[in-house]
């Protein structure tokens, strides 16, 4: 009886509890393809080790420790790029060109990044938008740097 | 009113987390550097802090913004400067795709003499840039009926593919898909011979 109490507490937890998320080719915004030092995806709480060829999603946190670099293309053809004890959030994409559907939306809270635009920045750079703790940055078809945190001259 | 609302969050949320600043040292600040992509050109960026906008448009030109502030006035950053800033990013940044295209001639899937001479830079490029996924997309011109033509678009992208295996490309990194007459480079009307649209598109990515 307990066994069986128990049984359906779990699983009703399980039916409760989000999907797990799984990258497929139609939901993933990008791919990674180069990494070094310590570099992880943060996903749904859990450090995933970054590795060329994974995909990444809408919502995934990019982080980078004190010798790490991260580099991925979005699925717009953008580049995205971290350096050294750095973190950042795609906090939205979404590129559907026949739906005339663009967005991107990327919060960097911690060191610097680099972005090379592509197809948004083209079609509809409007919508793209890049987010520090202090600014934010749109685009008109480019490449850029950002540096959060950079200590003031004396 | 509700962005500055997020703005001041923001802000709220980065001084929680910022470590206590030492009372002497000037507030760190964000710094933001535009460059020209690999073709040389340069578009701009705007730059807003505190609810005023900053336009960079000239290559090397920077604005650094302080929390609360608006940015301060464009500098340029030397070479030294910028790699300082950010040169293990800008050596992380993957380049844009690479994209091939490879002509046949009418209902065929063999590729033009031509083209076929440009398979080993399709390979090569692939080769260089390993880890990569890379595209294969057949395509017709409008002669003919749809289900004709997606068959043959299928053919000419799977012989494209062959054809890269046997330059070294492994097939398992090719994703092949078929457009048919439905995607031409060249728009035209329907029956209409083209030769720019009896094409095989690869992209390395």
């Amino acid at each position: 009886m307990r066994r069986t109490l128990i049984a359906a507490i779990l699983l009703l937890a399980a039916s409760l509890s989000p999907p797990p998320p799984c990258a497929s080719a139609d939901d993933a915004v990008g791919v990674v393809r180069s990494r070094s030092g310590e570099s992880v995806v943060v996903r749904g709480g859990k450090d995933l080790p970054a590795t060329p060829g994974m995909k990444l999603l809408q919502g995934d946190i990019l982080s980078t420790g004190p010798d790490g670099s991260l580099g991925a293309i979005l699925r717009d053809n953008s580049s995205i790029s971290l350096g050294p004890d750095s973190r950042l959030a795609i906090r939205d994409f979404r590129f559907s060109p026949a739906e005339g559907k663009f967005g991107l939306l990327v919060r960097i809270s911690r060191g610097t990044m680099a972005y090379l635009s592509g197809l948004i920045g083209k079609l509809s750079p409007d919508s793209a938008r890049f987010e520090t703790p202090v600014a934010t940055i749109g685009i008109r078809g480019t490449r850029f740097a950002v540096k959060v945190g950079e200590p003031a001259p004396q | 009113m509700k962005r500055a609302y997020g703005l001041v969050m923001l802000l709220l949320l980065c001084a929680c987390a910022a470590p206590p600043p030492r009372p002497a040292a000037p507030p760190p600040r964000d710094v933001v550097v535009l460059l020209p992509d690999d073709q040389g050109k340069t578009g701009s960026v705007v730059v807003t802090g505190a609810g005023t906008e900053r336009v960079l448009s000239k290559p090397g030109q920077a604005v650094a913004v302080s929390k609360g502030s608006a940015p301060g006035d464009p500098f340029v950053l030397s070479d030294s400067e910028l790699a300082a800033m950010a040169g293990p990013a800008l050596r992380a940044l993957p380049p844009p795709p690479a994209q091939f295209i490879f002509y046949f001639n009418l209902g065929e899937s063999e590729l033009t003499d031509e083209s076929r001479a440009r398979l080993r830079d399709a390979a090569r490029t692939i080769r260089e840039r390993f880890p990569v996924d890379v595209s294969v997309v057949g395509h017709t011109d409008t002669v003919g009926d749809k289900r004709y033509n997606y068959q043959l678009s299928l053919k000419r992208a799977r012989s494209v593919a062959a054809l890269l295996s046997a330059e070294g490309v492994d097939p398992a990194i090719m994703e092949i898909t078929s457009h048919g007459k439905d995607n031409p480079l060249v728009p035209t009307g329907d029956q209409v011979p083209e030769p720019r649209n009896r094409r095989v598109e690869v992209t390395v990515r």
